[in-house]
């Protein structure tokens, strides 16, 4: 079973009028992480999707998706126990009537792993760095709230379906935090696609692409500066969820400090 | 020809993507669609129009709705020998009969919200492709559980993930049925027994009772014996079953069968 992704790349399909899309073809190489922008109904969703299923002109945009230069076969396509993809998406219901713990070991033996000592606990210790309150083993999986079961699954991700390629469908709906999300999701040079509407997020990667109509329109290197935008945005979006964990323990704010430390770039000139 | 059974309980979702499947395979395929309910239902109507291929309704009415399918099967194929798929749709109640056909080409349409697979019978263990429905509902590691317990209960089923609402997996379940055997030999079999409905009840007892419940389920056999089991509705009633229910309401009398003298 190879699992050593070094990139996957798109080829055009055609937009939703038929349109074929103005492309050649898009690499995207190990490491790199990826937003994928555009309004309500563009056609963001439908781009995972084609990700996900490894699409080889077989669904709506007609796209094809290769691995490594070659088309994938079958197998890694659709068997979850081969899969190469891990997805976050938008919808974090839980409905299993069980235990934290118990959720996380019977995903670990639908995926066929074996549990190491200690593994659950890690996971659920992860998922605490980015949600304000905190997980233990024993809580049913129903009573989480929304942040909580976004924090798990992000830590799930990342430590049960380890999966080289991630696609992340706008996880700012979640009341975590993002960056601390992200750099948890990001480590050990996976693939990653986000989705997303925030502009923090969408700036804090290495391409952007652009969708209209159902096609992909255009594609942005983010750059330094950008990147240096997002850090004051991020920053501002952290402060903010402090200040929201504190109205929550019903303490009072008195006052707002806003100072931010610059990002230090390297070659600034 | 290829011969597709959908089950799946109401709700599930299974209209939606059968019409997604519909129109994946309308261009190249000649498609009947028959849609089996109880009481009432459009979906025929509706996929006729919008797909322009031919469609039927099937109301089971006093019948068990499965064995009823399974009664209707042979006519609807009578009737279309010169298609090159046919789709049914059952009314989806029963998890235990379920009407799948071993010569052709069994789905189950399962709600991923509906509970733990384990406790379904035959409609998912004798199914030879489950479509899980409303997956967007959940994440990926739910999801990948629920799929294990599926393979538990049935482990060489082929499992798609579908969405109703945009179509998803239709395509790959286009391609299963395009892989299908065809129907080659007269006579089909049914996957599994269906449960047997020979008791009082079965011929319209309402009274919850032993006593009556007995009697009547010998008026009823009785009455079997004697009528030809044709359904042919010269009485006025769509089947057999229906009229001597209604022999033994007294809603009719018994000589309105011309095989009764």
């Amino acid at each position: 079973m190879s699992k050593k992704i070094e990139k996957i790349t798109i080829l055009p399909g055609i937009n939703k009028y038929g349109k074929k899309e103005n492309f050649e073809k898009i690499d995207i190489k190990k490491g790199e992480t990826i937003a994928i922008i555009g309004h309500t109904g563009a056609g963001k969703s439908q781009l995972l999707y084609d990700i996900e299923r490894l699409a080889q002109k077989d669904t709506k945009s007609r796209r094809k998706i290769l691995v490594n230069d070659k088309i994938p076969d079958r197998e890694i396509r659709f068997n979850p126990k081969r899969k190469l993809i891990a997805s976050l998406a938008q919808s974090m219901n839980f409905l299993t009537d069980v235990s934290v713990r118990d959720f996380l070991q019977l995903h670990l033996e639908s995926r066929g792993k074996k549990s190491r000592q200690g593994l659950l606990e890690e996971v659920i210790e992860e998922a605490n760095k980015i949600t304000g309150e905190a997980i233990s083993p024993e809580m049913n999986l129903l009573n989480l709230s929304g942040g909580q079961s976004r924090a798990l699954m992000v830590s799930d991700v990342a430590n049960i379906s380890i999966s080289p390629i991630i696609l992340i469908d706008e996880i700012e709906n979640a009341g975590i935090k993002k960056e601390e999300a992200i750099k948890i999701l990001v480590e050990e040079g996976k693939i990653i696609l986000i989705v997303t509407h925030d502009p923090s997020l969408a700036l804090n990667t290495d391409k952007r692409i652009i969708v209209k109509d159902g096609g992909i329109v255009k594609i942005l290197n983010t750059s330094l500066k950008e990147k240096g935008i997002a850090h004051y945005l991020n920053w501002i979006g952290n402060y903010s969820l402090d200040i929201r964990e504190k109205i929550r323990r019903g303490e009072e704010i008195k006052n707002i400090e806003i100072y931010c430390e610059p990002i230090k770039f390297k070659n600034n000139t | 020809m290829k011969f597709i059974i959908f089950a799946g309980t109401p709700g599930s979702g299974k209209t939606s993507i059968i019409k997604y499947i519909i129109q994946e395979l309308k261009d190249d395929f000649k498609l009947f669609f028959a849609k089996f309910d109880c009481l009432r239902t459009s979906d025929d109507e509706r996929i006729a129009k919008e797909y322009k291929i031919p469609a039927v309704k099937k109301l089971a009415g006093e019948l068990c709705p499965d064995h009823y399918t399974a009664l209707e099967i042979p006519k609807i194929l009578k009737e279309n020998q010169d298609k090159d798929i046919i789709i049914l749709e059952t009314a989806g109640l029963c998890l235990r009969c379920s009407p799948y056909i071993k010569e052709g080409l069994g789905i189950n349409v399962l709600d991923i919200t509906s509970g733990d697979p384990s406790r379904y019978g035959p409609i998912l263990t004798g199914a030879d492709i489950v479509a899980v429905s409303k997956g967007d509902l959940i994440s990926q590691a739910e999801r990948e559980i629920f799929r294990a317990k599926i393979l538990k209960v049935n482990p060489t089923v082929k499992i798609v993930e579908t969405n109703g609402l945009t179509g998803e997996g239709a395509i790959d379940i286009a391609e299963y049925i395009k892989l299908s055997p065809e129907i080659m030999s007269k006579k089909l079999t049914l996957k599994h027994s269906m449960p047997s409905a020979l008791c009082g009840y079965c011929y319209g007892n309402k009274i919850v009772d032993e006593k009556e419940e007995q009697q009547r389920a010998l008026a009823g056999k009785e009455l079997k014996n004697l009528v030809p089991n044709l359904n042919c509705g010269k009485c006025g009633f769509k089947s057999c079953n229906e009229f001597i229910r209604a022999v033994l309401d007294g809603n009719t009398k018994k000589e309105q069968c011309p095989f009764i003298k």
